[in-house]
């Protein structure tokens, strides 16, 4: 048989055989839980390192106190603080590379943050096996970013500033408060200890020591199972994902019988690259469902809702994306109140930002307005201001971030950003401490491997 | 016994000849004949040696040089027909670009996976990649493994 008839024959059989093709795309969904068939290694070591100097110029308040807005996080000391936040270092890849169709992902957190802070400066933050066998239904297994709102599911090491917006930090950033209930009998029934305040007031810097969670941050993540796939449709690429999980972050197991659901949706327009910079024009909704187990008196149980959607449109030299997000129950209320968080209040809030890459340079300059209402419409009644688990009344914070960014290379760039914060509340004693919160500067180096 | 010997140098000669002719046929005009060898198991190196196949057509032009990639051993997967390179092998084929596929390797993969891989529509099997590249390298092709 001579060569072209070799081919002939080769490509009939290839016809006859052929199956669903898979889509490589390069959204978040399919970066972070799919490999490029017949092309990954067995195991690729990546990670990035990020260093940064962080400098708040918020006032005291009346009492010469601080709450964490006007404090340098994780540990919520002082105000200002250089700091290695982020030291990743993770393992992906395909352990088997003559089967494309099963992939993992793991990586694990060194850096000094809200995953970390309490617990021995080292937390695993992903560890998955996605399973692509399913033509439409690629699933993941495990530890993983979940579906949801872009600041969380994009990676961090390609966000465009150095802090996240305040209606992420709080709304979606989910924090788990310790408990004393650790360790009670089972025998005496479901715990209930409501006589202990875990609260802290606001405190005089240094060693102001306003972060009372221990628990790692939720870091958007989850363990559970999802299905998901991209199908390509011309230049678009429409995206789904489904995940159950334990809704309880990055803790391992499940603290109650009580699981998450997780629900994704996104349509792009691929203008053009790869990667977690590709070009295009996105539109994303999300929803997200739960209920929590109060940590401090486990016969009470409380909804966790949370949705938004939005768009991200990046066509050098431009850039601009906005997202709504709103959330029911278990509204954060500050690091220093734990208690306050089991509850039923509701929340919004959104960002709009852009950015414009300065042709023929390095450089690239971002803009950023956020606003968050927490506690909407919610006024305390007048019979409990002073119990230790009821929350504040409405109160805003709005945030106008200038920042710029110098690329180096394409693995390296630095981030400098001034953050204008404006905050009030509607409870006197809340407004007190929040109106005293000023600008903040940050600087910020990352370099990816 | 000379005669004899004389008889397989000819037949040798003849076969050799046949077969740069062969090759001739495809690319008559072709000045230059490259043979790129994948063998590695380096996700990079898969997009490296399509980047030099498509170097050497933007150079010379599609009728001025006559291109082959043979992949064995780990480097097969290039021709898995799954690869995520599969557009980019079609665009080198319409191009002029040949691809073959060891069947040593291919026979080696079908055991460990308890199946055949199935490879893309492009790539021909031959029955050993290094001897694809012996046979081609003496029909004058230059061997470049990136």
């Amino acid at each position: 048989m001579n060569y072209k008839n070799k081919l002939l024959m080769n490509a009939i059989g290839a016809a006859l055989l052929s199956s669903a093709s898979t889509v490589q795309a390069a959204n978040w969904l399919m970066l972070q839980g799919t490999e490029a068939p017949g092309q990954s290694a067995r195991a690729k070591v990546w990670g990035f390192i990020q260093a940064q100097y962080q400098h708040d110029n918020s006032d005291a308040n009346a009492g010469g106190g601080y709450n964490p807005p006007k404090l340098i996080g994780p540990n919520l000391d002082d105000q200002s603080a250089f700091n290695v936040n982020r030291a990743r270092i993770g393992v992906r890849g395909t352990g088997f590379p003559l089967d494309s169709k099963v992939n993992y992902f793991i990586l694990a957190e060194f850096g000094n943050n809200g995953i970390t802070y309490g617990d021995d400066g080292k937390h695993l933050t992903d560890a998955s096996i996605t399973l692509n066998h399913i033509p439409g239904a690629r699933i993941r297994a495990g530890l993983f970013k979940t579906p949801g709102a872009e600041e969380g599911l994009q990676a961090i090491h390609v966000f465009d500033y150095i802090n996240f917006t305040t209606v992420t930090n709080q709304l979606l950033l989910e924090r788990f408060p310790n408990s004393t209930c650790d360790g009670a009998s089972p025998s005496a029934g479901p715990c209930v200890q409501t006589t202990t305040d875990l609260n802290n007031a606001a405190s005089p810097t240094p060693d102001a020591d306003m972060n009372q969670f221990s628990r790692s941050v939720g870091a958007f993540r989850d363990v559970g199972i999802q299905v998901f796939d991209t199908f390509k449709a011309g230049t678009w690429e429409n995206s789904y994902a489904i995940m159950y999980g334990n809704g309880n972050g990055l803790n391992y197991g499940d603290n109650d019988s009580n699981k998450d659901l997780y629900l994704y949706l996104s349509t792009e327009n691929v203008f053009g690259g790869k990667g977690g910079r590709r070009e295009g024009l996105k539109m994303f909704a999300w929803h997200q469902d739960g209920k929590r187990t109060n940590a401090v008196n486990r016969t009470q149980e409380q909804d966790r809702t949370r949705s938004g959607l939005g768009f991200k449109y990046l066509q050098r030299p431009f850039r601009a994306s906005a997202e709504y997000m709103q959330g029911k129950g278990m509204i954060f209320q500050g690091q220093h109140r734990p208690q306050h968080l089991f509850n039923d209040l509701e929340a919004k809030g959104y960002y709009v930002e852009g950015g414009w890459y300065i042709p023929n340079t390095k450089w690239e300059i971002d803009l950023r307005y956020d606003s968050y209402t927490r506690d909407e419409n919610f006024k305390q009644p007048p019979t409990s201001p002073a119990t230790p688990s009821a929350p504040g009344d409405e109160s805003t914070f709005d945030t106008t971030t200038v920042g710029a960014q110098y690329h180096f290379n394409k693995k390296t760039r630095m981030n400098v950003e001034y953050s204008m914060r404006d905050a009030k509340s509607d409870t006197t004693a809340i407004d007190n401490n929040v109106k005293g919160i000023n600008d903040r500067f940050a600087i910020q180096v990352t370099h990816v491997f | 016994m000379k005669n004899i010997l004389s008889v397989l140098l000819l037949l040798i000669a003849a076969i050799s000849s046949y077969q740069i002719q062969a090759a001739e046929e495809d690319k008559p005009f072709a000045e230059e004949r490259i043979v790129l060898q994948i063998s590695d198991p380096n996700p990079f190196k898969q997009t490296l040696v399509l980047n030099v196949a498509n170097n050497l057509i933007k150079a010379y032009g599609q009728d001025k040089v006559d291109v082959e990639i043979v992949a064995f051993g780990p480097g097969l997967r290039l021709m898995f027909k799954e690869n995520v390179n599969s557009g980019r092998i079609q665009g080198l084929t319409d191009s002029g670009v040949k691809f073959s596929a060891c069947e040593n390797t291919i026979k080696g993969m079908s055991k460990k996976l308890g199946h055949a891989p199935e490879l893309n529509s492009n790539a021909v099997p031959v029955s050993a990649g290094v001897v694809r590249i012996i046979e081609l390298q003496n029909q004058g092709f230059k061997l470049i493994k990136p």
